[in-house]
């Protein structure tokens, strides 16, 4: 097993996504974050609440939870990369207990993901208190809680690489798979919502238990303001970080049990 | 070290992609210390067969074993089997020396074995160009240099000259040779008779999925009725000759002349034409076995099979 996840850090490795995954977070994490805290949420459209509230901090940060598309995507390329470039004839050859070389991956990614997460997050936080610094506004939130909401973001950025591997494996077809993923990020779970009873599960969804994880609840409020349901009750970080790693965890043993079975012709 | 034995042993083989079976109930073994020859046309379950010892294809019925256990039962199993299948199975962006090494690392072997297996299969000098870049014949060296890594005792290669020219081919039945010269197991794919001919020793032959015949090269060819061609001045009395055979019996079955006027005999071996004509006080300029009908055997005993599944 050891030797598997040596192989496959080899792997991540030996070409250079890792270095253009990295570049992405700092841009994501830094880049974006501080822009978004030197225009100010409260000069957004529409207007949100300023960073001298909780709000607003929190609005800040969330954004970030709309780019897990990207750790998930490269999950799942590094996945369905094995079956495209037909590489999966090796491994299995070399380790023919399949659901091994996919507890690998995870473990493999899982370090990836939240090294990713790190500094994504540590890039963000450079950029929210260099822009807060450079216009001299006090944050409505405690320094430490605000590292320990860039902890819990690292983290979701860690669960969602693990969530991309399992669907990778799962689907297996590279484009298919990708499609799925950011699809589903970007569109799918929204559509979701307007079906009427089904938002009441928002918390257990995916996107919910995000929302959860970085305390961002922005869209959930504003759906349910414009349903005009009563506003859903969210799980806790540490709930909703449990039920993501729990539908990797999912997804990974159905894709044992089922693709990851099947012959490699 | 007392090696332990690792033939191949096929038993009643099927494998059933919906309603196309590609094999049907196939049984044969493959020795160590031999090279054996896998022969069939396209189409035949050479690859599906091969996939199924190798566990990468689940068989619908029956087993495959290697030394006595499934491929997935083998600890270590790259240190016993190495096998190359698809002509390209690499990450385009990975370099030669990062593809062997991942899968070195995977195996466990030796970290030494990478640059060795490099210089032996002759792509040191590109050790570190991208995969993507490599001709069909870099490709397969690459493919045999990343089974090769855990020195395995049986070796499975399917159509292994596809793509190589035909210098990379004698170096291939070089090295194989000197692989079953070793004691190991080496079984080659083809649905070339001719490719693999001046190689085996052994032929296992399929079509339709099923078993033609197996056994040493050899004994194959002493099923086809060899001819013999014969030149000589004296060609319409050795005819005569030959025919009437010895006092006990032994004649030739056919005996055709040539239009270049070579005799072309059936049913007797050279050493017997030599001493028929010798006792006749007949002349003899040439005697030559013609090797052409194994090819001819091969295809009449694979006939028929075009349009099978894999």
């Amino acid at each position: 097993m050891n030797a598997l996840i040596k192989a496959e850090f080899r792997r991540l490795l030996a070409t250079r996504m890792w270095l253009w995954a990295l570049l992405t977070a700092v841009v994501l994490g830094g880049g974006m974050v501080g822009l978004l805290t030197a225009v100010g949420p409260e000069n957004f459209s529409p207007p949100m609440p300023g960073l001298e509230t909780e709000e607003g901090v929190l609005s800040v940060f969330g954004m970030l939870g709309f780019t897990v598309f990207v750790p998930a995507a490269l999950g799942t390329l590094a996945m369905t990369s094995e079956y495209r470039h037909r590489t999966a004839t090796f491994t299995f050859l070399f380790a023919p207990q399949r659901w091994q070389v996919l507890t690998a991956k995870l473990v493999t990614f899982g370090v990836a993901g939240l090294v990713y997460g790190l500094v994504q997050t540590a890039g963000a936080g450079a950029g929210f208190f260099g822009a807060l610094a450079a216009r001299g506004v006090t944050p409505g939130l405690a320094t430490g809680t605000v590292i320990e909401l860039l902890l819990r973001l690292a983290l979701t950025m860690a669960v969602y690489t693990l969530l991309g591997v399992a669907m990778g494996a799962l689907i297996r077809n590279q484009i298919v798979a990708l499609a799925v993923v950011i699809g589903y990020l970007y569109m799918g779970e929204l559509i979701l919502m307007m079906i009427p009873g089904v938002n009441l599960l928002y918390p257990l969804l995916p996107g919910g238990a995000t929302a959860s994880l970085t305390s961002f609840t922005y869209l959930a409020d504003v759906l349910a303001d414009e349903l005009s349901t009563s506003p859903v009750s969210l799980l806790s970080p540490v709930g909703g970080g449990l039920l993501l790693a729990g539908y990797a965890l999912v997804a990974a043993a159905v894709a044992v049990l089922v693709p990851m079975r099947r012959d490699v012709v | 070290m007392n090696q332990p034995n690792y033939r191949i042993e096929v038993t009643g083989l099927t494998k059933r992609f919906g309603p196309v079976t590609a094999v049907d109930s196939l049984s044969f073994s493959v020795e160590p210390g031999v090279i054996t020859g896998f022969l069939g046309p396209n189409g035949a379950g050479k690859t599906t067969t091969m996939r199924m010892i190798l566990g990468l294809v689940t068989p619908t019925a029956g087993t495959a074993t290697i030394g006595g256990k499934r491929y997935g039962e083998l600890r270590r199993p790259s240190e016993i089997v190495g096998a190359v299948l698809d002509a390209s199975a690499f990450h385009p962006n990975h370099s030669a020396r990062d593809h062997l090494r991942i899968y070195r690392t995977m195996g466990g072997h030796p970290a030494g074995r990478v640059e060795e297996l490099l210089d032996r299969l002759g792509l040191a000098h590109a050790a570190h160009r991208k995969t993507r870049t490599f001709s069909t014949g870099m490709k397969q060296r690459l493919s045999l240099a990343t089974a090769l890594l855990g020195d395995p005792q049986v070796l499975l290669l399917d159509e292994p000259s596809n793509g190589l020219d035909p210098e990379g081919i004698a170096w291939l039945r070089r090295f194989l040779r000197e692989l079953a010269d070793e004691g190991r197991t080496v079984l080659v794919s083809s649905h070339v008779l001719s490719e693999v001919q001046q190689i085996v020793d052994d032929i296992v032959m399929i079509r339709r999925g099923t078993l033609v015949a197996a056994g040493p090269l050899r004994e194959m060819e002493r099923f086809r009725p060899s001819t013999v061609l014969v030149r000589s001045p004296d060609a319409e009395a050795l005819k005569k000759v030959l025919l009437r055979g010895t006092s006990d019996g032994v004649a030739a079955q056919s005996v055709e002349t040539g239009h270049d006027g070579a005799l072309r005999v059936q049913g007797l071996a050279t050493a017997q034409i030599a001493d028929l004509a010798s006792a006749a006080r007949l002349r003899v300029h040439e005697l030559l076995t013609e090797d052409t009908s194994l090819e001819q055997l091969f295809f009449e005993l694979t006939a028929d099979s075009e349009g099978d599944a894999r």
